[in-house]
């Protein structure tokens, strides 16, 4: 029994370990806009000269 | 004591709130961007404690969304980003969500973000099917048993066909992606010219041209059914497309609805187009119609009418948490887009009217009180520059209580008769996006004065497309009218979808010239009457 429950209090730890640690990662993610700016300035510009070096059918 | 804790975090951190720093005269909204005219924020804006963590909740459920998405065919969207331009456009819906909302607090924010969220919902849906089903990127289970649509018409008559799926072919590649990222039509319609088509046509139609002859549309069914909606520019572009679409073995329907769409022997034109329609789906795909089908859906419709008719009172009051984008965006999509297909819409008008009801019950002022002026957005709108109402309300204090698009189709349809409905679909499905107020004659575009009037604005934009010819001829007209009745009254010069005519930036100066020089008034944001975004998304 005893080992039951400081397996489910390590596991709660655990979880709000990894809860908090979420929470720290996606919202400095959020607050610093660092998705919008590595698409901005990262993958975009790869993905547009993609696009612009693809060859397209334009005979209609 | 949480309120104790949440305010005293919101009194240290108010710094950062850029509404705060413009009323105390330290900077405001545009302070945290880039300098490079790229509309990259540095950071996200803080909102106070409460209102930036529901923020931050809405963009991890956007996030969600997206990844499922993905999850669900990680191949084919990864080949769609590769195969289609648009596709990459999308990837900038992230920053899109934030400009919409920008300044968004209390319950306008929580309105916006049932809204956001429920919008990211439907398109990542749609998108994932139309990839996963896309004969170009390997085909699927759907991929014989899709429609498509031209994006203007209605879809909520195929919903009488439950085995087969309508899609609008346009939305995705030119139309939707045109509010996410203003720099990927002008490709499309460069595409349109060097080929030959004259440069002073309509930018949305020259823009689906584009894709046309770019072969970019996802290749899905056996049938599109083409229209001359919402005006007769989209008759020239639909036949470029058929081109397109003949090639690639898909049979194209022109579906054809009446110009006069306010006379009686219109309304009998277009019930038999229709009929022809629905017979035409059912000869291609050896389906029969099946009418309960349709009533099931078209119950959804008229709840989402109901509510719709609803909300237009609360508009017209002081108190409506609901207006400019917010509004405009969602019924947008609600309406062209869903139609009446998906339940879950019902759920988020039936939460966003509690919200509103209460607004009204507690007299509730939106924008913190600062609105100035009520306006009425007449005309349709410019694609790229979806965000003009925020920035309207946020630099000058005017609020946009409605959009011309947001009053389309709101009859009942009956549930029990097929003939019946069948007349009223016809009549809903004529005045669709751009085409209730936009053509069919004077009447339609000078019911501007009596809309104004009913929801109490002192003022009305009137978006003035300028390759728009139908609209060029009442300038004047309109001008005079609004002189006569007593309504402040500004053209807004814009080029529907190509942002290079008219950047930005010079319609954001006809508002700030009239604001300015006409009415002699302060902005509320200093930092918003002048910048540069010419670059951004």
């Amino acid at each position: 029994m005893k080992k039951l429950i400081s397996f489910v209090f390590r596991l709660v730890k655990r979880i709000i370990k990894i809860g908090v640690l979420l929470f720290v990662v996606t919202f400095g993610i959020y607050m610093s806009n660092a998705e919008n700016k590595l698409i901005y300035d990262v993958v975009r510009p790869l993905l547009n000269k993609h696009y612009d070096n693809q060859a397209r059918d334009r005979r209609i | 004591m949480k309120e104790k804790i949440i305010s005293f975090i919101d009194q240290k951190l108010q710094r950062f709130d850029p509404i705060w720093l413009a009323e105390n005269g330290k900077g405001g909204q545009r302070t945290r961007y880039r300098d490079d005219g790229s509309g990259i924020a540095r950071y996200r804006e803080w909102r106070g404690v409460e209102d930036t963590f529901q923020d931050y909740t809405a963009w991890l459920k956007n996030l969600g969304y997206m990844g499922a998405m993905v999850a669900r065919d990680p191949v084919k969207v990864l080949k769609g980003i590769w195969e289609y331009r648009w596709m990459g456009s999308f990837l900038a819906s992230f920053a899109f969500v934030d400009r919409i909302y920008e300044g968004y607090r209390g319950r306008e924010l929580d309105i916006a973000n049932i809204h956001g969220n429920a919008i990211v919902r439907i398109l990542t849906l749609r998108i994932g099917l139309i990839l996963h089903n896309d004969a170009r990127l390997g085909g699927g289970e759907m991929t014989d048993k899709m429609i498509g649509l031209d994006e203007t018409i209605p879809p909520l008559f195929t919903a009488g066909f439950p085995t087969l799926n309508a899609e609008p072919m346009q939305t995705m590649p030119e139309f939707v992606v045109c509010d996410v990222d203003q720099h990927l039509d002008p490709y499309y319609i460069d595409v349109a010219e060097s080929y030959g088509l004259a440069p002073d046509v309509c930018s949305r139609c020259s823009a689906e041209t584009g894709v046309a002859i770019d072969d970019a549309f996802p290749v899905f069914g056996k049938l599109v059914l083409s229209t001359n909606q919402p005006c007769n520019a989209s008759e020239a572009t639909s036949m470029f497309q058929r081109r397109r679409f003949h090639q690639k073995g898909i049979e194209d329907y022109p579906f054809v609805f009446a110009m006069q769409h306010n006379t009686k022997n219109g309304n009998d034109y277009s019930k038999e187009e229709l009929r022809q329609a629905i017979q035409k789906i059912e000869e291609v795909y050896d389906v029969k119609y099946d009418w309960n089908a349709l009533f099931e859906k078209a119950k959804n419709m008229n709840h989402q009418n109901q509510i719709e008719l609803e909300k237009w009172e609360i508009f017209a009051t002081p108190f409506s948490p609901l207006s400019g984008i917010n509004e405009s965006l969602y019924k947008l999509v609600e309406w062209a887009l869903v139609n009446g297909h998906d339940e879950y819409f019902n759920e988020i008008d039936d939460k966003v009217i509690g919200i509103m009801r209460q607004a009204v019950k507690d007299q509730y002022l939106p924008y913190k009180g600062k609105t100035r002026h009520r306006a009425f957005l007449w005309g349709p709108s410019a694609m790229y520059y979806t965000d003009f109402p925020t920035w309207a309300q946020n630099c000058w204090g005017i609020d946009i209580v409605l959009n011309m698009d947001s009053t389309m189709g709101h009859n009942m349809i009956n549930t029990e008769d097929p003939e019946q409905a069948l007349t009223d679909l016809a009549k809903f499905s004529e005045k669709g996006v751009m085409r209730h107020h936009a053509v069919g004659g004077w009447d339609n575009v000078n019911a501007v004065w009596e809309w104004a009037n009913r929801l109490n604005c002192d003022m009305v934009i009137c978006n003035d497309n300028v390759a728009c010819k139908g609209m060029n001829g009442v300038h004047a007209l309109l001008e005079e009218q609004a002189q006569q009745l007593g309504f402040k009254f500004v053209f807004l010069p814009h080029d529907l979808e190509d942002c290079r005519t008219i950047p930005r930036k010079e319609i954001r100066k006809a508002i700030n010239d009239y604001m300015s020089i006409v009415l002699n008034e302060e902005p509320l944001d200093a930092t918003l009457v002048d910048f540069d975004d010419a670059e951004a998304w």
